[in-house]
């Protein structure tokens, strides 16, 4: 058949056409991942990876048990700080318990103390996160669609510009930003906190590679000719495609934002507004400060409490972001 | 992606498609038609960028257009501000005190980074070896440092590190030693310990996932050969590796220039002036912004910084970068 | 073409909001001096301990007037908030609590207002003398102290008792001479002091009659080696070469205060406020610690000084400056001192410091000791002539910089303040100001 024959095709049958072309190939993509599922479970199951390996090594798993020690022990001496008092902890051994065993006073002292402003700081910075966060991986998966997906105008640049940007010290920056929110009144505000959590280059980047590899082109095309909108086509086709590289992208936006320290320190002057991190500092300060209350165990336990969330959430998203990046990371 | 449309690619341009290709051969048109309307711009992908531009431009893009316009300014507290043109970059050129903590950074970089991603990259390989006894805890317990706010973790090591009350102490009296990893000349690698710590993890999970996009069959082929696990490690895994590379470096190499978390929390910490208020460029920018009023100082600072960390990390990977992004 | 005009359009937004940021100048705000009348809300930025409660009762006594209060952090912390707030020409709070040695600053660019206005002159004579001195600037008070903070002499007896030291004979600094011998002779980490900071510095530099600052307007006057100097310079010199002086510990670090806990830093001469910091900090020390007055030059002599020590100021931006001067006047010198007080402020007013109850209280920390007594009669002593340099932020940032590394041994005192001295005449310079380095 010629390219002649298939313009004069009816434009009914083209669609119809398309259409079944469409479904083959998404059947045949699912097929494809079904089967490498199944062909990696199955050698995790069986305990290797390669076909002619098929032992677990005992001295690697001593290497990296070694390795895992380094990057847990810091846990240890925080889980086991927050069980003492004040007076404990100024005293006694960094690693040893206290005289008296406080975990569950320091826990209900700092959810009390300074009117239960702990509280408060919690709930400020979950509102960051799916406010900040949320809206930062949104940007991400925009912005990586378009990059991936379109050739526009001034795309090529796009990547040099961010990386240029990101390469001023913030540090410096943070004047120019407190005078351009403050000009605008959003200082003070949640917006402050919000804003610049908005921008992930990291995430930019991952939604771009990824999006280049898990939509097909050609779905795109064709949704196209059936006469959906852009932005339809991406809600419905792009969007759930995408959703594992998603999970990935907010991983990262989330524990940026919740660690997110020193614009909110020049932005935000209203306690009432603080993240837990400002919160903490704020505490930390009251040691160092003349005629200031010394609380180092409510900043430990506080800062214990702080970093419970992000370990549940790992936990918990673990299988989706392990999949996430599997499927769409970064590629040569 | 897939081979099939990749295939269906020369059918139309060979205009040899079957009747099962149509779809794609009209599809193809399309794009064909797109592609060779290209002297018109396609502003579509406007359409779904903006919203990411539009608050970079007003984080990042401002700020920064105007923090060069001050850098040509010069405020005292007697005199007010006035037009200097380009003094301030001037002074920088002979200023000790930055090219100090640039060439601080710099050594921090030169060794930190490499031995920062070179344990990344290791995990990663013996997480995805699939020979470890417990893969899962290995990969969330290397993550889980990345999880700790900058704050505490340098809480927590400086406290660790004390040579009077912190497991530094207990080390001594336990070997006998006398060593103390706060004194200057070991400083920089007590907060290279730190900075790895946080980060290693970030980077292990981005090596990780590029080692988990290898095909299965790309194994079993290999195997087929005869190829060992060393063979496969270094024939199929390494260059996987690195793509991955060079967005790691790039985000490291920024990351290093611009420390500033870890040293001036550990300042209060470190006795004597170890860490003085010009230790790295972002702590020297932040003295002459809020201690100094010296905001066009610090403004012309962090230009010449962003060239020099631009020109360094274009120099080691951003060509190797574009070249993936097409 | 559409994208063009936005690409224009995108350019002039940026053009103009580079615009707006660069006129940042403050507007000042008319003062309304008619505190009878004050009402609606204040902005209050500050630190510390029983600020709170304070609010409370002053909302109490002048229900027309809402205090919104946000703790700052540290000093520098809320100078460098106040900063940005005058860059950006809003955003200041009505009210403000800075250290002592900050408010001239503030004064020289006109962010703060003179409280003369408001008859603030006229309470001279209410306030301890060292505390008021520092709120003058050309004779005129531009904030209202919280606390008075006189240094003072603070020993752990237990050490002292261990070393075969009597804390209470020590009268004169060679006293603290020969106490100090004593305690390093006890070994291991024991030494009578840690190297010493910026403010306490100035403050032993007071005491020994030194004036490294002379300020006059437009004209400034260095001078690290004058006679008073010379004297306390010479001194410090003597204990670090004869390592008397723990150069490991830092101020207000973690190990400081296990240090203070467990004895081992045996002494401290410092400002008043330091007793809650003690209790908190280093609670182990609970019976152990004393205070004295500072040790002399001179036998006989009660020379004083201030360390550290904050105020409360009146922020040019304020737009509701009699109700910002009502609470200010409150806090510091109303009833609100004594709540103040209450919650471990070492009051700055006359009749707090010299009430018999205040005076007689005993505090379990420093084993029964009627410590208000002590410092109290430290607050009310005469302080000789001082100014603190009008960028006193960057001089405090680089006092670690230049001057620590004597107490490490790397170079003399003298040196060392010599640099520090040219460091500071440099950037007076450059900042405007007519300084000439002695």
């Amino acid at each position: 058949m010629s390219a002649a024959t298939s313009a004069r095709l009816t434009e009914a049958e083209l669609r119809a056409q398309e259409k079944a072309a469409r479904r083959a190939e998404r059947e045949r993509q699912k097929r494809i991942a079904r089967d490498e599922a199944a062909e990696r479970k199955r050698s995790e199951k069986a305990g290797f990876a390669n076909v002619n390996n098929p032992r677990r090594s005992t001295l690697m798993t001593i290497l990296c048990a070694i390795f895992a020690v380094y990057c847990l022990f810091p846990f240890v001496y925080l889980a086991i700080n927050a069980t003492k008092t004040q007076a404990d902890f100024t005293s006694t051994f960094g690693l040893g318990f206290g005289k008296t065993f406080a975990l569950w006073d320091n826990i209900a002292t700092v959810f009390t103390y300074q009117n239960g402003i702990f509280g408060r700081w919690l709930v400020n910075t979950l509102i960051y996160v799916v406010v900040g966060a949320g809206g930062a991986t949104l940007l991400a998966i925009m912005g990586g669609y378009a990059l991936a997906k379109f050739r526009f105008p001034g795309r090529k640049a796009v990547f040099a510009v961010i990386i240029g940007s990101i390469s001023v010290p913030g540090i410096a920056l943070a004047v120019p930003q407190f005078l351009l929110f403050a000009k605008l009144g959003l200082t003070n505000t949640p917006w402050a906190m919000i804003i610049p959590s908005l921008i992930s280059p990291f995430g930019l980047y991952l939604m771009w590679i990824f999006s280049e590899q898990a939509v097909p082109t050609e779905l795109l095309e064709a949704a196209r000719v059936d006469g959906a909108s852009e932005f339809r086509t991406f809600w419905t086709i792009s969007l759930p495609l995408l959703a594992p590289g998603i999970v990935t992208t907010a991983l990262f936006t989330i524990v940026a934002t919740w660690n997110n320290y020193f614009l909110p320190l020049i932005m935000l002057k209203d306690a009432d507004w603080y993240p837990l991190t400002i919160g903490l500092n704020q505490w930390k300060d009251q040691a160092s400060t003349a005629g200031g209350q010394a609380i180092q165990n409510l900043v430990i336990t506080g800062s214990l409490i702080t970093i419970i969330p992000l370990v549940i959430a790992f936990l918990c998203l673990q299988k989706y972001w392990q999949s996430g990046l599997a499927a769409g990371a970064v590629k040569e | 992606m897939s081979p099939q449309i990749i295939s269906a690619q020369p059918m139309i341009s060979g205009k040899t498609a079957t009747s099962s290709a149509i779809s794609f051969k009209t599809i193809n048109q399309h794009s064909k038609t797109a592609r060779d309307n290209k002297h018109k711009a396609d502003w579509r992908g406007w359409k779904f960028m903006w919203p990411f531009a539009a608050v970079f431009v007003f984080v990042f893009i401002i700020p920064i257009v105007y923090a060069v316009y001050i850098s040509f300014f010069k405020k005292q507290m007697i005199g007010g501000t006035k037009f200097v043109g380009f003094d301030n970059y001037a002074k920088l050129m002979s200023d000790m005190q930055f090219w100090s903590s640039v060439g601080r950074v710099a050594l921090f970089t030169v060794v930190q980074v490499p031995i920062m991603l070179f344990l990344a990259a290791a995990m990663a390989l013996a997480i995805d070896s699939m020979k470890l006894h417990g893969t899962k805890f290995f990969r969330i317990s290397t993550f889980l440092p990345y999880a700790v706010p900058a704050v505490v973790s340098t809480l927590i090591w400086g406290f660790m590190y004390g040579a009077k009350y912190g497991l530094v102490r207990s080390f001594n009296d336990l070997f006998g030693t006398n060593l103390d990893v706060m004194v200057p000349s070991v400083l920089l690698i007590s907060i290279g310990n730190i900075v790895t710590w946080e980060f290693v993890g970030y980077n292990m999970l981005i090596f990780y996932s590029s080692l988990s996009t290898i095909p299965h069959s790309l194994y079993e082929a290999a195997s087929i050969d005869g190829a060992s696990e060393w063979q496969i490690v270094k024939s199929i895994k390494l260059p996987e590796l690195k793509g991955s590379l060079a967005i790691t470096v790039i985000f490291s190499i920024i990351g290093s220039f611009q420390l500033f978390n870890e040293p001036s929390i550990l300042q209060n910490m470190v006795p004597g002036n170890a860490i003085t208020t010009y230790y790295t460029p972002n702590m020297y920018a932040y003295n002459l912004s809020f201690s100094g009023n010296q905001s066009n100082y610090a403004a012309a600072l962090a230009i010449v910084m962003a060239v020099i960390t631009m020109a360094i990390a274009y120099a080691v990977q951003l060509n190797s970068m574009k070249e993936q992004m097409k | 073409m559409r994208n063009a005009k936005k690409a224009v359009a995108a350019m002039a937004a940026i053009t103009t909001l580079v615009g707006l940021a660069a006129c940042g100048n403050s507007s000042t705000a008319k003062v309304d001096t008619d505190t009878a009348n004050a009402k609606g809300e204040i902005v209050f930025w500050g630190w510390g301990n029983g600020i709170k409660e304070t609010i409370d009762a002053f909302e109490k006594a002048n229900p027309n007037i809402t205090v919104k209060y946000s703790s700052t952090g540290t000093a520098a912390d809320t100078a460098t908030a106040l900063q940005n707030a005058i860059a950006a020409g809003k955003g200041a709070p009505d009210v403000i609590m800075l250290e002592d040695a900050t408010v001239p600053q503030f004064v020289v660019d006109g962010s703060v207002i003179d409280l003369s206005q408001f008859g603030a002159d006229k309470f001279a004579d209410d306030f301890a003398a060292g505390p008021w001195a520092k709120m003058l600037q050309e004779g005129k008070p531009y904030a209202l102290p919280i606390d008075s903070s006189p240094e003072v002499f603070f020993y752990n007896k237990a050490t002292f008792d261990k070393a075969g030291v009597d804390g209470e004979s020590i009268k004169t600094w060679d006293d603290y001479y020969e106490a100090a011998k004593k305690v390093r002779a006890l070994g291991g980490d024991y030494y009578i002091t840690n190297s010493i900071d910026y403010q306490p510095f100035l403050a032993q530099a007071w005491q020994a009659g030194a004036q490294p600052f002379k300020v006059d307007g437009e004209n400034i006057t260095i001078n690290m080696n004058d006679k008073g100097l010379q004297q306390y310079v010479a001194f410090q010199q003597k204990l670090i070469d004869e390592d008397l002086i723990n150069p490991k510990i830092t101020n207000w670090s973690d190990d400081w205060y296990r240090s203070l806990g467990d004895g081992t830093t045996a002494t401290l001469s410092i400002g008043a406020w330091m007793p809650t910091d003690l209790e908190t900090g280093a609670a182990a020390g609970k019976g152990n610690w004393r205070v004295a007055q500072l040790p002399q030059w001179t036998d006989g002599e009660e020379a004083s000084s201030e360390d550290g020590g904050s105020s409360l100021a009146i922020t040019a931006q304020s737009k509701n400056t009699a109700a910002a001067y009502k609470f200010a006047e409150f806090l510091t010198h109303g009833d609100g001192a004594k709540v103040m007080a209450d919650h471990g402020t070492f009051p700055a007013t006359k009749k707090l410091l010299e009430d018999p109850s205040f005076q007689s209280e005993k505090n379990e920390y420093f084993g029964r000791q009627e410590v208000n007594k002590v410092l109290a009669e430290a607050a009310e002593r005469k302080v000789s002539k001082f100014q603190y340099l009008p960028y006193n932020s960057f001089a405090q940032s680089k006092y670690g910089d230049d001057v620590v590394p004597a107490f490490q041994g790397k170079t003399t005192l003298k040196d060392a303040l010599a640099k520090y001295a040219k460091t500071l005449a440099d950037y007076g310079t450059d900042q405007g100001y007519t300084v000439s380095n002695q």
